[in-house]
């Protein structure tokens, strides 16, 4: 037996996981940037960065190509990328507190509450009842975003936790009835609204980056940092939460508090990047799980590893999104939904032939 | 020492513990004893600081409990579940790592790694550290929950001069067989020192009786009898609490005493 890995840290064990992570997500990030309905190459790109920082002189030749590129493909790639961060760090966030594989914003009504929050504004923002958002100017969006998310997450874990231990068939049934309510509002929300709103209400409920802008970046720029800040201080309780509530007790942390906390930042970033890209699907669970499968689910390891995986594998489906019905575009939540669905499958499958008791709760 | 005055613990009308005053002391092996719903496991959670009594104090060397901080008291205090699960899995020494958490900020010490690796190699595990920990049998998993929770209240030098250590077995030995019963409890009985209060609950009176120093027999919320060793338990008292017929065995080789249970008819 050589030196047990005990004696090893964890972040120089996993340096070449974090390199190839970054790799990855350097490659999507240039090929994101480049593909599409004006396509670039790097050192096009490169240029025309170079011009916008104002390193270098434009010319005037490709004013065009490059206000897309600067305008409206640079925040895309950034917002992607931001929003597949913030998705793959709450599933991993939402699967410690819920002690449970297979749960994610879209499945415990994270996603649906915000996508609620976010069609009142849309919807009625104009109108007396929601008088009261207009001093929030644009950030009326997000704000009621984060209330609808939160709300919903709180019903779910609440009904599905009993003695500090989660049932998963509770956790299930409830996050659907929850999602079908905000689901129905949504729906009920797009059938009174008139076009256009009602048909942006459609697409956004699919998930699309087509809006992106550089307040956009900003925003959930700023709400990722600190967000990710707060989740990277709560890493080794995190990792107690796998031995129960009152195991992480034990070790000087109050679950209670801990439990709350870890919500609210969580839906404070899924309700920023719902309010803006609109729901995606299965981002949340697929890369922690990958993660998971992969290399390790010591959540000192899983936080950080989540925020670069999501981030590169949102790109690539954007690409994907791009590139299948060029010129037009398909929504984000279909592609991830379609493979994220046989994922979910093959997740739940795989544990019930292992009969895992974590699993079952 | 651990010390329970007069505490009390109700749910709605129903009460749980009623005025129970004991002490653990520090340098033997206190256990726990009592038939199921004496309210051994309350009693557990209120001693570790899990839950708060309706009424009373619960003293750590005539401190109150309550005024501890939590991550300084988890430096002194650890607590062996029956079952632990773990939802997701991890590397034995990672799992054991997580008694070093109060310990540390963001990164272990060469010092915590040195801890875990010493606790690992005290329940005989060494050799699985790097092992995911669902791949280990139900007892390996318990005597690397030991480790987890030894490595938590570690401390280098039992001579040396140090604050006082808390450590609440809640019926280790539950589900293990025989030689796992016995591994635990002798490795439980090596931390028997001035420093250390240990306190543990157990439900096979014969393994209780050979290996605790001072007994505390609870039934229906309150204290039945406190004994010193196996022979100072009357028969009667734990006939009747537990109801079963006891007759008491003494062992040719060793000259302790064993019991037999039966039903009563």
């Amino acid at each position: 037996m050589a030196a047990p890995a005990a004696r090893v840290t964890v972040r120089g064990k996993y340096a070449t996981t974090y390199v190839a992570l970054g790799l990855l997500l350097f490659v999507a990030l240039i090929a994101s940037a480049g593909v599409g309905a004006f396509s670039f190459t790097p050192a096009t790109m490169a240029r025309y960065i170079a011009q916008g920082l104002g390193w270098s002189r434009a010319a005037d030749a490709d004013a065009l190509a490059r206000n897309v590129f600067l305008q409206l493909r640079l925040p895309r790639v950034f917002v992607g990328a931001l929003t597949g961060a913030v998705l793959g760090v709450s599933g991993a966030l939402m699967q410690g507190l819920f002690r449970n594989p297979i749960v994610e914003p879209g499945l415990a009504g994270t996603s649906a509450g915000a996508a609620l929050g976010a069609s009142l504004v849309f919807v009625l923002g104009g109108g007396s009842v929601l008088a009261f958002t207009r001093p929030l100017g644009t950030l009326a969006v997000p704000v009621l975003a984060f209330i609808g998310g939160f709300g919903a997450t709180l019903i779910v874990y609440r009904v599905s936790t009993s003695f500090g231990k989660v049932n998963v068939f509770t956790l299930l049934l409830a996050g659907i009835a929850v999602n079908a309510v905000c689901t129905a509002g949504t729906g009920f929300l797009s059938y009174i609204a008139r076009d256009p709103q009602a048909r942006n209400i459609i697409f956004w409920n699919l998930g699309t980056f087509t809006t992106a802008d550089w307040r956009g970046v900003e925003l959930i720029g700023v709400v990722f940092a600190i967000c990710f800040a707060g989740v990277m201080r709560y890493e080794k309780a995190l990792n107690s939460l796998m031995l129960g509530e009152d195991a992480a007790a034990m070790l000087g942390f109050d679950p209670a508090r801990l439990i709350l906390r870890l919500l609210v930042l969580n839906t404070l970033m899924v309700a920023v990047a719902t309010a803006m890209v609109g729901v995606i699907a299965f981002v949340g669970l697929v890369v922690p799980h990958i993660l998971r499968m992969w290399r390790s689910s010591d959540y000192r390891f899983l936080i950080p590893a989540s925020a670069l995986l999501g981030a590169a594998l949102m790109e690539i489906v954007d690409v994907i999104a791009r590139i299948v019905i060029a010129p037009a575009e398909l929504p984000i939540g279909i592609i991830t939904a379609v493979v994220g669905a046989p994922i979910f499958l093959w997740i739940l499958l795989r544990e019930r032939w292992q009969g895992s008791a974590a699993f079952y709760g | 020492m651990v010390e329970l005055r007069d505490v009390s613990y109700r749910v709605g009308d129903a009460t749980i513990l009623r005025d129970v005053r004991v002490r653990f002391e520090a340098g033997r092996m206190n256990v726990v004893l009592g038939p199921n719903g004496a309210g051994k496991s309350t009693l557990l959670r209120i001693a570790t600081g899990l839950a708060h009594p309706s009424s009373g104090k619960v003293m750590y060397d005539d401190r109150t409990l309550a005024s501890f901080d939590h991550q300084a008291l988890a430096r002194r205090r650890a607590v062996l579940s029956q079952h632990v699960e773990l939802a997701f899995p991890l590397e034995v020494a990672d799992v054991v790592m997580m008694g070093r958490y109060p310990h540390f900020g963001r990164v272990p010490t060469a010092r915590d790694r040195d801890v875990v690796h010493e606790a690992l190699a005290l329940v005989g595990m060494l050799e699985r550290a790097a092992q995911p920990y669902p791949t280990l049998s139900g007892g390996e998993q318990q005597k690397v929950q030991l480790a987890r929770v030894l490595a938590q209240i570690w401390s280098t030098d039992a001579n040396e001069a140090q604050p006082p250590r808390y450590l609440f077995l809640d019926e280790p030995t539950t589900n293990l067989d025989v030689h796992y019963q016995l591994h635990v409890l002798s490795i439980a009985r090596t931390l028997v020192n001035q420093h250390t209060t240990l306190i543990a609950i157990l439900h096979d009176l014969n393994i209780a009786f050979q290996f605790g120093d001072h007994f505390v027999l609870l039934d229906r919320g309150g204290v039945a009898f406190e004994a010193g060793s196996a022979r100072e338990m009357p028969m009667d008292v734990l006939e009747r609490v537990f109801d079963v017929r006891a007759r008491a065995i003494t062992d040719a080789v060793s000259g302790e005493v064993l019991w037999r249970f039966e039903l009563r008819r």
